[in-house]
């Protein structure tokens, strides 16, 4: 089998074609690989100035009112995560920090996209986008002439009547049209982990994630190096199996994640923006106010404390009301955003179980999830991000309600928190989850790429018999 | 089992055809046929196109399975043992097509390996001087190359094979006269050296030059069977014309 591979590859080398694509994608890769560690070194010197600014100006506003602070607000950041610069996923569209304040749930804001012109919608060349689009393209272009030339040359006679076996020709062939674009994936990947592991105030950097995602698209080649030789198996003129080939090229990469895009949307629609608010207005309504202590709720939760604790005047309570109600009207608040952003995020994993069932047209789309989780550039791990900004937020509100609770003195309107107390609020920090995590959210992704790579291989191996 | 296959290696008949019938649904391609071919000897099948000569070739080659009979190499069925039996075969079509990127040497170099036989340079190099190929086209790359001196990297193959048998199809067709006559002193040097020759040809000329045995074939049948040198060329070309002429009558 080894003087098959060998013979293919001094075959491939000898072919100015093959050398053009692979010059133009190797060029690509590389100021993808400059703009990408520019714009990630940028963005990450951003995001710790951002977050050491925003945590002083908290630390250092003095005395001051908590619930006054409260509505003063704070940043949640999210971080800039190292193999971002490998995958971009949605974050350019996703916002990278979001205002925390009293009574309000924010959406993340400053997207990148937002800071562009519209230019942008063009999309940007990375790394990944290299690797996801362009790498088939060389795997096609190396592969899919591996059985028609033989054919077209008329050397695959002399070739059969050598006595070669045709599993051993085919896996020759098949190994052959691999190992150039793993030998480039390799290099690729080895080249990212050492610039990633050289950079300063890097994010949540390992080298196992890393290797995950090479696996992944390491996997990924081979499921378009067997279909490759596959349809070239059943072509009977290169020119077949290379139009063959590109078809299933543009149906894997563009037009099922259109198709995917445009009936996940479909199916499951986002409410407009405004629908959104004026829901949660009327919910917050419903409710406790944590300013208005002449609602019916804030009455209802006076009449049940006093009996609580056995009193008949909130001035006989053994803390302050106020900030008691307020924290009271906090967690209310808090309930009705869970409930509705519980609501956008069914809606999400609907959209994307629509977008998933799908990947058993394109090995693509499996991919696609896959390395956005591991780079941590999904929408998924955006969602764990506002989930964990949110409820930085509650945390936050809890701290400060109960100060004015516990410290102020009943109907004290001037009551001021003191200043060195704002540095006891933990940092707001954020864990992306772990690999193992990642994988085991992934495993549907997994199991679909495995039988993308069972199936079409078994189709080879039955095929190249009856050659 | 692995004592039967040893025996069977050096069996006398090189090649062998029992009542071998090949139809494509109505249409019989070969019907019947029947013949052995010993180390050292040439049979040349002679026939129109369409006699059943190539299907003969391809049904040895196991590129086509036979519909009743049996084909044999060095006493191996091939359509049991298909891989076996192609390590004592050299096959030569028509137009012996190689690698046009890759130099005779790395052709040869190729094929050679595929065969699980290595040598080196130096060898090979030998293999393709021995088989009349010119120094200078050793290291050049095939694709400007002449159908003969395609034709000799494949003689240079059985040489370098130590094939017990070598089929060749129409291997002469389109060649000069200067390299069809090389291609035939070739030819004779290997049959010395004790292969076994199947040749599909048209040619009456050569076959009579160089064959031991000479088979005329139509509609899939063996319509006349003689050793060469039983028949003088003349004689040779009213049996054969007689043959096709019956053919064309009907």
């Amino acid at each position: 089998m080894k003087n098959i591979i060998f013979k293919e590859l001094k075959e491939l080398t000898r072919d100015g074609r093959f050398k053009i694509v692979l010059g133009i994608s190797l060029i690509l890769l590389v100021i993808a690989s400059i703009t990408g560690i520019s714009q990630y070194k940028k963005n990450n010197e951003q995001y710790v100035a951002s977050t050491n600014t925003e945590r002083t100006i908290w630390e250092t506003q003095g005395d001051k009112n908590p619930h006054s602070a409260a509505h003063y607000g704070t940043y949640a950041f999210k971080p800039k995560f190292a193999l971002s610069l490998f995958d971009y996923g949605v974050t350019k569209y996703t916002g990278n920090s979001i205002f925390l304040e009293a009574h309000n749930r924010n959406e993340a804001s400053f997207s990148e996209a937002s800071d562009q012109t519209s230019l942008a919608r063009f999309g940007t060349l990375s790394i990944n986008f290299v690797l996801m689009y362009l790498f088939p393209l060389i795997i096609i272009l190396i592969g899919y002439n591996s059985y028609t030339k033989e054919k077209e040359h008329r050397t695959f006679t002399l070739l059969k009547s050598q006595g070669v076996h045709p599993v051993k020709l085919a896996l020759g062939k098949w190994f052959a049209t691999f190992i150039p674009i793993f030998i480039l994936t390799n290099l690729i990947f080895l080249t990212i982990g050492l610039v990633l592991s050289n950079l300063d105030n890097l994010a949540f950097f390992s080298w196992s994630s890393l290797l995950t995602l090479f696996a992944s698209y390491s996997f990924y080649y081979l499921i378009i190096t067997t279909l490759t030789v596959l349809i070239s198996m059943w072509s009977k003129s290169s020119g077949m199996a290379l139009v063959s080939s590109l078809m299933l090229w543009i149906v894997f990469s563009f037009i099922t994640p259109k198709i995917a895009t445009n009936v996940a949307n479909t199916n499951h629609p986002y409410p407009s923006k405004l629908e959104f608010e004026s829901r949660i207005i009327e919910d917050r309504k419903n409710g406790l106010d944590g300013h208005n202590p002449w609602n019916e709720a804030a009455k209802k939760l006076e009449e049940e404390t006093l009996r609580e604790y056995g009193v008949d005047s909130l001035h006989k309570l053994p803390f302050n009301y106020a900030g008691y109600r307020m924290q009271k009207g906090e967690e209310h608040e808090a309930l009705v955003y869970q409930k509705h952003y519980a609501i956008l995020n069914d809606i999400a994993l609907n959209q994307n179980n629509t977008y998933k069932s799908l990947s058993f047209v394109s090995p693509f789309v499996p991919l696609r999830f896959l390395s956005m989780d591991l780079a941590n550039t999904s929408d998924n791990l955006h969602w764990k991000f506002t989930q964990a900004a949110e409820q930085y937020r509650i945390e936050t509100q809890k701290f400060l309600n109960y100060d004015i609770k516990d410290n102020a003195k009943v109907g004290e309107r001037g009551y001021k928190m003191k200043a060195d107390k704002f540095k006891e609020l933990p940092k707001f920090n954020f864990t992306p989850p772990s690999l193992s995590q990642i994988l085991k959210e992934n495993r549907s992704n997994l199991l679909v790429l495995l039988l993308w790579f069972v199936f079409p291989f078994i189709g080879l191996i039955i095929t190249s018999k009856k050659l | 089992m692995a004592n039967t296959k040893l025996k069977k290696q050096n069996y006398k008949h090189m090649i062998t055809t029992k009542n071998l019938t090949k139809k494509y649904g109505d249409f019989t391609a070969v019907n019947n046929l029947s013949f052995n071919i010993q180390s050292g000897e040439i049979l040349c099948l002679l026939g129109a196109n369409g006699a059943g000569k190539s299907t003969t070739i391809n049904s040895l080659l196991n590129f086509i399975e036979p519909t009743s009979g049996k084909v044999e190499i060095n006493g191996l069925d091939v359509v049991k043992y298909p891989l076996k039996t192609k390590t004592f075969i050299t096959y030569i079509p028509e137009n012996l097509m190689l690698y046009p990127t890759l130099t005779a040497v790395e052709n040869l170099d190729y094929f050679t390996k595929l065969s699980r036989k290595t040598f080196n340079k130096t060898e090979l190099k030998a293999f393709l001087t021995e088989a009349g190929l010119q120094e200078e086209a050793h290291d050049k790359r095939v694709k400007a190359f002449s159908k003969g001196m395609r034709q000799k990297v494949g003689i240079a193959l059985a040489i370098a094979k130590d094939s017990k048998v070598l089929l060749l199809d129409e291997p002469t067709s389109g060649l000069d006269p200067k390299s069809s006559n090389e291609f035939m002193e070739l030819l004779t040097k290997m049959k010395n050296k004790g292969v076994a020759i199947l040749m599909a040809t048209h040619d009456l000329f050569r076959a009579k030059e160089v064959s031991t045995h000479i088979g005329i074939m139509r509609s899939g049948m063996l319509q006349k069977y003689s050793k060469t040198t039983d028949l003088s060329l003349k004689e040779l070309e009213t049996i054969y014309l007689d043959i096709m002429n019956f053919k064309h009558v009907n």
